[in-house]
Order: structure tokens, then sequence, then C-alpha cells
């Protein structure tokens, strides 16, 4: 029963990838959009499952890889909400939909009923540090999306193949600007979360930071991206230098994310 | 059907012919007045664009009808009657409304997915109406073909894509920059070329439109034009920095705009996105520049390629609207052959309606004593059995009508019900 609206979710998230597949091969704006809404029913069964966490357990529980992408998923779903709202570029859902559809299933291979954290873990700032974690690193994941499918469309006009593919992407101005507008919001929410992280460490570790490897590799991470946020503002770094540099820093970022779990111990692990 | 159209297009008349024609015809009087004196006619449209002149008419009698129109067209082109034939066209019903359809929806066009024939097909149609030449049948074609249009537009990709080299400047400019409000156009040459994509571009928003030619008399003439600025040839490098984009069309022999000057105005327009068309021939603009990041060099060639792969594409596109035009001419078959036995269908309901009304009235008095509820439920009673009673001749009648074999079943019919002498 607890995991009816995760199921419910993860399908249909998978009718929402579906539905951007057929609407991508059959160009009918009408079933990309009906996908869109399909996709905005599945983040709204993904959050009510959430919330149902909430109420039986007074916390969520983000703390193993499972738990990690659903939640990823969730707040991604979320975010390219907002963003369709605001930019008006469906085809991003077409990128947005399969992957979350992805982490869902990564996701529910380990993924159980309502977890009781120990107490230490409930605390108020742990959510917060999760949430706004997730969600600059989500923006990321979106700016390099957008990125990746700057450089295709910057590669097809360059190349001149005016095919039907290069009509389906968004504008070159447009998929800058939502690049712009995920870094810009992804920094400071990334920043916010990891201050807030260690300000909890201290509470419990008696020390804001631990030289943990999944701290060095995040900090290296938000280093990369202050570089290129930097670039970007002060001295107008734009088009494919900006695209090409935020998809590298998303995968050396999700490079981070899969070593760290593997090879290494690490005390930021609460399985 | 009794339908026939007759007409001319840009396939089959040359143009002068298909002037004379239209001027003629509009000129000194009003076609359809003209037409309708024609006898045995019932209605008519008539169209006339500079691809085209056709007539739709609905007649008694289509041999006499064919032979009127074609009078009228001898008279009025001043062809001689070998020229007529080789010019015109003739379609009788099913195919009179299949051209209509083909004419409606784009597909007879010169240039196939134009849009401006659908409204040209609309005015004519007003004109009809408002001359009252149009009767229950040319307005349901009419209205079969404006759908059939608008299908076609929806369902088929017929009309979208660029099919001019002006036009493919356009939507490249949109995939680069989202659209053109705000955008600064400069035009290096002051060619006829340049003038169409720069009006292109107005059209599509573009903000400001700046000049520069050899001679300045002729740039200051074409910035008023276009409410824009001339700006001097040797200028053009400092110009580089400020305008998103530029179409080269200048008679030099050699490059007007070198990747060097190109790449040095991107660095001081902190590498903003710039769309370089050249279309002078020989080149203006250095194929090098195109190696630079975020700059995009499209030359003559570049364009004529994507109008031509959209005219392929456009091919495709017109056998779906093919299917969809076949599909629509059955279902006007259909409707009109049913047109055949309304009458039939209307007086049956009408004679039963008599007698129920009759009985009714007859039983008026005994029903007096009955209450207003009872009395009412009486009436309902009464008119669904006539109407359960209709309900399966009336079907069956509708669908015989469908294969031609209608005939004998009206005849009986009216026979059975004693309605033959109306």
């Amino acid at each position: 029963m607890e995991l009816l609206f995760f199921k419910l979710a993860l399908a249909a998230y998978l009718i929402s990838t579906l539905g951007y597949i057929a609407s991508l091969l059959v160009r009918r704006v009408l079933i990309a959009k009906g996908s869109t809404w399909i996709l905005f029913s599945a983040f709204a069964l993904h959050t009510t499952f959430y919330l149902a966490q909430l109420i039986l357990t007074q916390a969520l529980s983000v703390k193993n890889v499972p738990e990690t992408l659903s939640f990823f998923a969730w707040i991604l779903c979320g975010i390219y909400l907002i963003l369709q709202l605001k930019t008006k570029t469906r085809v991003l859902g077409a990128f947005i939909s399969p992957v979350a559809f992805l982490l869902m299933v990564g996701a529910s291979a380990g993924i159980e009923g309502p977890v009781f954290l120990p107490d230490i873990l409930k605390s108020g700032l742990v959510t917060l540090h999760v949430t706004l974690s997730i969600a600059g690193e989500a923006l990321f994941a979106l700016a390099s999306g957008a990125g990746a499918m700057y450089l295709i469309q910057n590669r097809l006009i360059k190349r001149k193949s005016i095919g039907s593919f290069n009509r389906l992407l968004p504008s070159l101005k447009e998929l800058d600007n939502i690049n712009h507008i995920c870094l810009l919001w992804g920094f400071p929410l990334l920043t916010l979360g990891v201050l807030i992280g260690s300000i909890w460490a201290r509470t419990v570790w008696g020390s804001h930071w631990q030289w943990d490897p999944k701290q060095i590799w995040t900090l290296a991470a938000w280093l990369l991206y202050a570089v290129l946020l930097h670039q970007r503002l002060a001295l107008g770094w734009s088009g494919r230098r900006v695209a090409l540099f935020s998809v590298l820093a998303f995968l050396i970022l999700l490079a981070g994310f899969f070593l760290e779990k593997t090879f290494f111990t690490t005390v930021h692990n609460f399985m | 059907m009794n339908l026939i159209l007759i007409g001319m297009n840009h396939k089959t008349a040359p143009l002068d012919l298909r002037e004379r024609l239209s001027i003629s015809c509009e000129g000194a009087i009003h076609p359809l007045r003209e037409i309708m004196k024609i006898p045995k006619l019932d209605g008519v449209i008539y169209l006339s664009t500079c691809n085209r002149v056709e007539v739709l008419a609905q007649t008694i009698q289509t041999r006499e009808t064919a032979e009127g129109l074609q009078d009228f067209i001898l008279q009025h082109g001043n062809l001689s009657r070998e020229e007529l034939i080789r010019c015109l066209y003739v379609y009788e019903d099913q195919e009179a409304v299949r051209h209509l359809f083909r004419v409606t929806s784009s597909l007879d066009s010169l240039v196939m997915g134009e849009p401006q024939i659908l409204g040209q097909v609309k005015d004519a149609y007003r004109q009809a109406v408002d001359n009252g030449t149009t009767g229950i049948i040319l307005n349901k074609i009419m209205h079969y073909a404006f759908r059939v249009a608008k299908r076609v537009r929806t369902e088929t990709g017929l009309a979208a894509n660029a099919v001019s080299v002006s036009f493919a400047a356009v939507e490249l400019s949109k995939k680069i920059f989202g659209g053109l409000q705000g955008k600064t156009v400069l035009l290096v040459g002051a060619g006829e070329m340049s003038e169409l994509a720069a009006r292109h571009l107005i059209n599509y928003g573009a903000a400001q439109i700046l000049i520069a030619n050899r001679t300045p008399a002729r740039a200051q003439q074409m910035a008023e034009e276009f409410h824009g600025r001339a700006v001097p040839l040797d200028q053009i490098e400092e110009t580089l920095r400020d305008v998103d984009i530029v179409i080269s069309s200048t008679g030099a022999p050699g490059y007007v705009i070198t990747a060097g000057m190109v790449a040095a105005a991107l660095r001081r327009r902190k590498n903003r996105l710039l769309f370089l068309i050249d279309i002078a021939v020989p080149r203006d603009i250095d194929p090098a520049a195109a190696a630079i990041e975020n700059v995009f060099l499209y030359n003559i060639d570049n364009l004529q390629d994507i109008v031509d792969e959209n005219v392929r594409g456009r091919m495709q596109e017109a056998q779906k609207a093919e299917a969809i035009i076949n599909e629509e001419v059955f279902r006007f078959n259909r409707w009109y052959n049913t047109l055949a036995v309304v009458p039939t269908i209307v007086s049956l309901k009408e004679k039963a309606e008599g007698i129920l009304r009759g009985e009714l009235d007859r039983s008026s008095s005994w029903m007096q004593n009955l209450t207003q509820e009872d009395r009412n439920n009486i009436e309902i009673l009464a008119g669904s059995i006539v109407n359960k009673i209709l309900h399966d001749p009336i079907i069956s009648l509708k669908e015989e009508s469908q294969d031609y074999a209608a005939i004998p079943y009206v005849a009986a019919l009216r026979r059975l019900f004693k309605m033959e002498d109306e």
C-alpha cells in the first residue's frame, strides 16, 4: 500500500515517456502537450508518495542510492514543469521524461515502504540540506540537457543539415537561455544546501568539514560551476562554450556520485 | 451530379492568356451575372487569380452548359478555338469536386502549399453568395472544400517549411535567435535580392536595418525606404559589432568581409551569435568565417539546398493530402446520393405526421374525459409508434441510396404509401 503511489508514478512516467517518443515520431504537438500533462500527473503522484511518507514517519528518507534516485527524479520533474511554464520549450520534456523514468526504474529496485529514520536524521536541517542540494544538482542536470541540445543544434546549423530533427529542437537562443536560468538558480541552491549540511554536520560530528570523499567531490564540482558561472556572467561566455562546459561539469558531478558510492567508504553513508 | 468545372491554370495556359481572360472578365462586365445568362444553369462560382481562372457550375444539362461556358471564355479571352481546346480543362461531377478540393487545399498551386489560394476561393464563394448564384449543392461543396483545406493544412506538412530563399533565411534566423524581435540587420550591397530578404526579416519583427553600399546615394534611398540607416562601406568592420544578421550581395570580385574582420568583431561583441548570409556570386564573405565559434555562415547554394529539400518534403506531403481529398470526395458523394432519397423521406414523414394529427384530432372528444397527463402520454405513445415504424425503412432507404439502387425502392415506397401524385 505504501508503495502504491510510487508504482503509479512510475507507470505515469513510463506513459509520458512513450507519449513524448510518439510525439517526436509523428510530430504532433497535441501528443506532446498530452505527455506534459501526464508528466504532471506523474509528478503529482510522486508528490503524494512523499507526502504520505512525511505524514507517516515525520521525515523524508533520502539516505541510499534508490531513495536518492527517486528523490532526484521528483525534483527534476518539478523544476522542469516550472520551467515549462516559463520558457515554453516542450521538447525538453522529451529529454526529462525518459531520464525521470529511468531514475525511477533504478529506484524501484531498492525502495521500500515507509522508512523510520533514526532521530538524528529527522532534523529539519537534513531535509533542507538534501532538498536544496538535490534541487541544485537537478538544475545542473537540466542545464547540461539544454547544453547537449545546444551542441547538437549548433552542429546541425553549422553543417547546414537543416532537416526535420533541426526543426524539432528549440532555437539556440532559447537553449542558451534555459542553460543560463538553470545555472543561475542551481548554483546558489547547491551552495545553500552544502552550507546547511555543514551546519548540521557540526551538531552531529563536531566539525563542519570531514574531508569525506563525497564532500571533496561535491566541492570540486561546486568550484567547476563557480568558474563556469563567473565566465558566463563576468566574461560574457555564451553559446557553444558554455554548453560544452556545463555538459562536462555535470558528467563529472555524475561520475563522482557513482564512484563514491562504489569505491569509497564515506561518513556520508547512512544505510 | 450535373456539376461542371471549366478552367485554365498555370500548367495549361501561358501567363498572357490567363491575363487576357481575367482582365476581360473582370473589366467591363460582371462575370457571375454574365455566366448566369447561359441557359439551363442553376448556380455558378467564378474564381480568378493570377495563376488560374476557374468556373464551377451546377446545371440541368451538362453538355449545353459546357458549350455555353466555353463560348463565354472564347468571347472574353479573345482566343481561337484551337487555343481554347489546348488550354482549357473540363471536369464533370466527381472529378469537378476533386479538382475544386485540390485547388482549395493548394495542391494545384504553382508553389504547392501556398496559403493565399484558400482566401481567394473564399472571396470567390462570398461573391457568388452575395449575387445569389449558389444553391444547396454548391454551398455544400464549398463547405466541404474549406474543410478539406483545413484538414490538409493541419494533418499534413504541405504548408510547412520555407520554399523560397529569402524565407529560408528567415526560418534559419528563427532557429538561431528564437525570434527576430529586436534584431539588427546589416545589408551589404543594395541589390534586389537583399531588399527582398530585408523585407521578409522586417515582416517577422527585425528592429533595424543598416545599409552599406558602394554608391552612398542608393544606400541612403534604401535606408529611407526601410526607416533604417546608411553606413559607409569602409565602416563594415565596426558595424559588425552591433548587428545580428548580415546579408551581403555586392558585385565585388573579392571578399568584402574577411574572416579576420568577423573574428575581431566577435571578440568585441562578447561572442553574441552572428548570422552571415552571403547571396552574392562571386562570394562576398570569406568561407573561413564559418569556422569561427558562434558564427553561422550560409551562402546562396546552402539556402537553395534547404529550399530544394523542403520542396521534396512537400511532394511527399502532397501524397497524404491526395489521400485526404479522396476520402472527402467519397464523403461528398455519399451526401449527394442521399439527396436523391431525401424528398421521399420527407414526404413519408409528412404523411405519417398527417395521419397522427388527424387521428388525435378525431379522438379529442372522448379524450376530454382524461386528465391532461394521460392525454400527453397517449400523444407521446402514438408519436413513438409512428417513429419506430418509420425508422427502419428510412435507414434502409439511405443505405440503398449509396449504390444507385434506390430508384426501385423509392418508386415502391411512393406507390405503397400513395405518395405518387405530388
